[in-house]
């Protein structure tokens, strides 16, 4: 009899094994000569790599970076509209901090309220969770030259605290709407970023072209996916067999394949006056792609749902429709997070493929300064594509162990 | 009113006809499950079903709320004829009610949500008179202090009754029970069988698949044995236990009892 109780509380963090490190050694990386000597020779190497990785690191001359943080960041955004980009920062970190607060309450109303215990989430967890995150905008910070972004950030933050508090005292009619409040703020920042005279996506560049790709791409995508996931299920064999055909024949297929074929075949079939810009075609081939591997992730969320959860809904006289709706799809996503959560790692990184069609994305932006002529022939590669690398792992790493945490929360795969 | 039973003999039932079947085949592929089940269910009256596993028992009563589709014959629930006709089946799953053997409770609503579900969403009640009678029905099934709870957090025990309230809740004329205390721990099986006993005193009709003898002896107006997709034997308890017929039912009871 599984009595296994929905968990709203904090895991504890897993203990790691400190001792049995030397006896581990002893039986997996000495246990003969040839191996001691494989080992030595390879910690040598991997020693020596590291000290090359880190004396270059530190006696490096920084300026190129600094120099061309602002292309780094926002491509070329125009340096006097600077105050856009950071209202969009704004809006973001305010929404972020309204849904967080808004779902943290919700968790703890329903545990309350189903007599379950709830922890809330401390400081200093906070903090093991985003060091890399924190880390990361201190190290950006410290490329500055003014101490405007630094102000500018501290706001952020506190903006993004006060609008937490904000989602977790809203009272719970409102908190129904935050979705909307949500909506409102991504409208706003686009209107921040290009309206009454900005510059529209088809301008942007650098990490903010990125994440917006990322962003973008996963969540259009996501309700395509959905639908050819339940068209994989028709019935109607036509509904059917297009869903299959599309589906299969795009995951057989690069990612760059597909950015290639957004940007000329689109390009030559589309006359030139009616023609999308180029990232709104990358934009396009992007959901495009993305939207046949969510189909494949859904569609391992739908039969992750027993059988019986239907057999039940339609007992009690639930339509079809309604038993999608109301049982099969809640069950089936909240089983999808961790896997989508993957995906849209995978986007991020992969977004860095737009620079090939000559679209200054960060990756391409730390490329190029080295050709500036202050910098050129300086070998000053490591240095640049160590921040894009940095930048990169900082996000795919926080995104994948928030995921594992999420995943353990919601006990997927223990139901 | 005169009981108008293919069984005269062995049925006290009292009411019409509420569910008619009439030479009801079903097959899986080339397997037979059914074979050409006749049987005619009285109001009020409450049938127990037994035989060996395989026999077509759950075949069976999910033939009547059409959980699975019979391939030849008629089925008529309230005197409405299953056919392909969605309405008609919407219809039906409106007045029978379904207990598993899993409870198959919805594991992401509360108690509360799974027994108001099918009252707001089918019969379109309004949200406060969907809870007000859902309380009612977790009243009737002795568990009305866990509304609010996740079915994950109850035992075996209650999570069966809630799924009994929220098939209750749909105020169904008929309940098809299959099999519902199979998967309990035996200190909980008595919890959801006084439930149905009660459901039965109180006018119920029923078709329960069970092997709790005892229940069949209490409430059971006719007990059917199934075995190889046919009805083997039919008899009211006195006379099945005491007296079976047939060469298989003895087998089958000899081994169970
Ligand atoms: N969906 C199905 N597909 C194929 N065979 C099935 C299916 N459901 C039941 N059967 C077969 O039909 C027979 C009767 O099954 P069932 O009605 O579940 O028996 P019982 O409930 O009496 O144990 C069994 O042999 C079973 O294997
Ligand atoms: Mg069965």
């Amino acid at each position: 009899m599984t009595v296994e109780a929905p968990v709203f509380e904090e895991t504890p963090p897993e203990v790691e094994p400190a001792r049995g490190a030397v006896d581990w050694a002893r039986k997996n990386l000495f246990n003969n000569w040839y191996n001691s000597l494989l080992t030595l020779a390879l910690a040598v190497f991997v020693i020596w790599a590291l000290l090359a990785l880190v004396r270059a690191l530190f006696s490096a001359d920084y300026e190129i970076i600094q120099a061309n943080l602002r292309l780094f960041m926002i491509g070329g955004f125009p340096a006097d509209q600077l105050w856009r980009p950071w209202a969009a920062t704004y809006c973001f970190t305010v929404l972020f901090g309204v849904v967080g607060g808004s779902l943290s309450a919700g968790a703890r109303d329903r545990a309350t309220e189903a007599g379950l215990p709830h922890v809330r989430t401390t400081f200093r967890q906070i903090v093991i969770r985003f060091w890399p995150i924190v880390g990361l905008i201190v190290v950006i910070l410290s490329f500055t030259t003014t101490v405007t972004p630094t102000l500018l950030t501290i706001g952020a933050l506190v903006a993004a605290l006060g609008a937490y508090y904000l989602g977790r005292v809203l009272p719970r009619a409102i908190r129904r709407w935050t979705w909307l409040i949500a909506v409102v703020l991504i409208v706003a920042a686009y209107v921040a970023l290009a309206g009454f005279g900005g510059v529209g996506w088809q301008g942007w560049g650098g990490l903010q072209l990125n994440l917006f790709l990322a962003f973008a791409g996963i969540l259009i995508a996501f309700p395509f996916g959905l639908l050819l996931a339940l068209g994989r299920r028709s019935p109607l064999p036509v509904i059917r067999t297009i869903s299959v055909t599309y589906i299969e024949i795009v995951r057989g297929v690069p990612l760059i394949t597909v950015l290639l074929a957004g940007a000329f075949a689109i390009g030559f079939l589309i006359p030139r006056d009616l023609r999308p810009s180029l990232v709104t075609r990358m934009l396009i081939a992007i959901i495009a792609f993305e939207a046949a591997y969510i189909a494949e992730v859904v569609r391992g969320g739908l039969q992750a749902v027993p059988r019986g959860q239907v057999e039940a809904a339609q007992a009690v006289g639930l339509t079809p429709w309604r038993t999608m709706r109301l049982i099969v799809l809640p069950q089936a996503l909240r089983a999808t997070i961790p896997a989508m959560v993957g995906q849209f790692i995978s986007l991020f990184k992969d977004t860095t493929l737009v620079a090939v069609l000559g679209i200054t994305e960060l990756l391409d932006a730390t490329f190029i300064v080295n050709s500036q002529s202050a910098y050129l022939g300086k070998g000053l590669f490591v240095v640049t594509l160590s921040f894009a690398a940095l930048v990169f792992w900082v996000g795919s790493y926080t995104m994948s162990r928030e995921s594992r945490r999420l995943e353990r929360k919601l006990g997927v795969g223990e139901r | 009113m005169t009981a108008t039973m293919d069984y005269s003999d062995a049925t006290r039932a009292t009411g019409e006809a509420i569910i008619e079947l009439e030479g009801v085949d079903k097959f899986f592929g080339d397997f037979q499950a059914l074979k050409d089940i006749n049987m005619r269910i009285g109001q009020q009256e409450v049938v127990v079903v037994i035989g060996p596993s395989g026999g077509g028992k759950s075949t069976l009563i999910r033939c009547i709320n059409r959980l699975e589709k019979h391939d030849a014959g008629r089925v008529m629930v309230d005197g409405i004829e299953l056919s392909d006709d969605l309405r008609n089946i919407q219809e039906v799953r409106r007045e029978t009610g379904m207990v598993f053997q899993q409870f198959n409770l919805f594991p992401h609503l509360t108690v509360l949500d799974n027994v108001t579900l099918a009252p707001r969403q089918v019969r379109k009640l309004p949200k406060r008179d969907a809870e007000e009678l859902a309380m009612q029905m977790l009243k009737r099934v002795k568990i009305p202090e866990q509304a609010r709870k996740y079915p994950g957090q109850l035992s075996g025990g209650q999570q069966q009754r809630v799924a009994i309230a929220r098939a209750l809740a749909m105020q169904p004329k008929v309940m098809l029970f299959d099999e519902p205390t199979s998967a309990l721990d035996p200190e909980m099986i008595k919890e959801v069988l006084d439930v149905m006993v009660e459901l039965a005193h109180g006018g119920m009709t029923m078709i329960v698949v069970t092997h709790e003898m005892g229940f069949a002896r209490a409430v059971a107006n006719r007990v059917v044995f199934m075995a190889d997709g046919e009805i083997v034997e039919v008899g009211t308890p006195e006379h099945f236990f005491a007296d079976p017929q047939e060469e298989r039912t003895k087998l089958f009871l000899s081994q169970i009892l």
